[in-house]
């Protein structure tokens, strides 16, 4: 608990000198009064209290624009994370006049974390020709896809592409748990409840430890952040028992060392245009050094050969727009005029729209269900974009 | 438990009015419509430790608002076969029933048979 939480916010905060670049930033200042500045001012000059029990967090997007561009790099959406759980145990707010959907998944996760609860997954989805068994090395993260589809729908094609990305590259059992629990993102940052969190996380270390997993690669921009940065924070040895890789991770490094190449079978005359949503997560929310916003435009820089062309949004990469809702908190008029921005971009940019975070998926087709312009506009996973242009290559037809 | 305004709810009355017994290990929460009871509510008492939810509406057809108890099947049927199911809860736990304002012993005889079926599953431990 001590790793993931400072009780004395003003000690993170000291370094502000109070440029204010974090609210020129901010997104959701675009769209309501919302100034990060001021509130770490007020943190600052010992009015904690004030600001906890006006419940103004629990607004906050999360999606970290204010560190990309803080020059001396506070963690504002780390102070929100923090002031949440304050929030919720100390001043006893609730946050459920703010969660999405009335909050079924938030509770969904909780219910997971308890102790006597072994959830029983659908496994209909799984391919025919794609193998799982219960160890092994490789392991594939769902996430919570199989219970987005209680509202959504056209979910189930990002996880079974995904397997078979794997299972095509792999050619052996893949693992993919029946009783797989939640990540725990959502509670982390959305709800404050960072104890649910532990409990989730512990109960996840143990599972993999028991399927003697070594590598877990996941197709959610969420799960990939959270296991790689959130749970090595917690577990001293967590990255070096175990791999983490996005699927972007997984089928640049494969393509670098020639196991697969990109063709396209059907291939039209005319050039079809298409255009990539970074996920917060997958950009502003890593470490420097973590490059996978390149390497995703270095595989559809290839893709120019098998008739698309790659577009770059207006706002890309760390800067790239919000898709309007973070950890299920917010979904209002508000986060839907971010999310008409970002699709506005995208119509420009191309018929297609990739992203690599199935919830950025679902923010913005449920956006098209209101908007007839932007139905046009075809939202695909990254797995599900790039499923049939993959072909492995075979070692043996090497020596030929 | 919830009970519809309309139909379970007077059910329950005349069940206490006639005098039927049934166990008292149940609580209930009066609701306008069974469409008004929201999936989220049945797992928010399942998070907060209750064992088993029973839901109850008017008869189809005879909603009180036209058409509330269909719109509540349609959202049970989907948050059986989704939520609960691949939860690991036994689906017994959480039951839709429709009980109209005559049926006073039924309401009794419903409550004493779910409850006997959730002692048999035992405690859920949720918490």
């Amino acid at each position: 608990m001590e790793k993931i939480y400072e009780p004395e916010l003003r000690n993170l905060l000291k370094k502000c000198y109070q440029c204010g670049r974090c609210s020129g930033v901010c997104q959701l200042s675009k769209v309501q009064k919302y100034t990060p500045s001021k509130i770490i001012q007020l943190i600052l000059e010992g009015f904690e209290n004030k600001v906890l029990e006006s419940g103004e967090l629990w607004d906050c997007l999360t999606c970290n624009q204010c560190l990309k561009d803080c020059p001396v790099k506070i963690n504002f959406a780390d102070i929100v994370r923090m002031a949440r759980y304050k929030m919720r145990h100390e001043k006893n707010q609730s946050s459920d006049e703010f969660v999405a959907h009335k909050g079924i998944y938030t509770t969904i996760s909780e219910i997971m974390s308890r102790p006597y609860i072994n959830p029983d997954r659908n496994m209909d989805w799984i391919p025919k020709n794609c193998k799982i068994s219960d160890k092994g090395d490789i392991l594939y993260y769902v996430g919570c896809l199989p219970f987005f589809n209680y509202e959504f729908e056209n979910l189930n094609s990002i996880a079974i592409s995904t397997l078979k990305l794997i299972y095509q590259i792999e050619k052996k059992p893949i693992v993919v748990f029946k009783e797989e629990i939640c990540c725990g993102h959502d509670i982390y940052w959305g709800q404050g409840k960072l104890k649910t969190f532990i409990k989730l996380a512990k109960k996840n270390l143990e599972k993999f430890k028991n399927a003697g997993v070594r590598t877990i690669v996941t197709a959610c921009a969420e799960c990939y952040r959270t296991f790689k940065i959130d749970y090595a924070n917690i577990f001293d040895e967590f990255d070096e028992n175990f791999e983490v890789k996005h699927i972007i991770d997984y089928i640049y490094e494969n393509w670098k060392s020639q196991k697969i190449e990109f063709k396209n079978p059907n291939k039209s005359e005319k050039e079809i245009q298409f255009t990539y949503h970074d996920p917060c997560r997958l950009s502003r929310f890593l470490p420097e050094n973590d490059n996978i916003t390149n390497k995703v435009r270095e595989i559809f820089r290839e893709f120019k050969y098998l008739g698309y062309q790659f577009n770059e949004m207006a706002h890309n990469k760390e800067n790239s727009l919000c898709c309007g809702v973070n950890s299920w908190m917010n979904c209002n008029e508000k986060s839907k005029a971010l999310r008409y921005k970002r699709m506005q971009e995208a119509k420009l940019a191309g018929s297609k729209l990739i992203t690599s975070c199935p919830k950025c998926n679902i923010h913005l087709t449920c956006l098209q269900n209101d908007f007839e312009d932007l139905a046009s506009i075809e939202i695909l996973d990254f797995s599900e974009f790039i499923i049939n242009h993959v072909k492995v290559i075979r070692t043996k037809s090497k020596g030929d | 438990m919830f009970c519809c305004n309309w139909c379970s709810y007077a059910g329950a009355d005349l069940a206490g009015v006639s005098r039927f017994q049934y166990p008292p290990n149940m609580r209930i929460i009066r609701v306008m419509c069974s469409g008004r009871v929201d999936p989220v509510f049945v797992m928010k008492a399942l998070k907060e430790g209750a064992d088993g939810v029973l839901v109850t509406g008017c008869h189809i057809g005879d909603c009180h608002y036209i058409s509330g108890n269909e719109y509540a099947k349609e959202r049970f049927e989907r948050l059986h076969k989704i939520v609960i199911k691949q939860l690991g809860i036994n689906e017994k736990r959480v039951r839709l029933e429709w009980v109209s304002a005559s049926e006073g012993k039924r309401f009794a005889d419903l409550i004493t048979e779910f409850t006997n079926q959730i002692k048999e599953l035992g405690p859920l431990k949720v918490i």
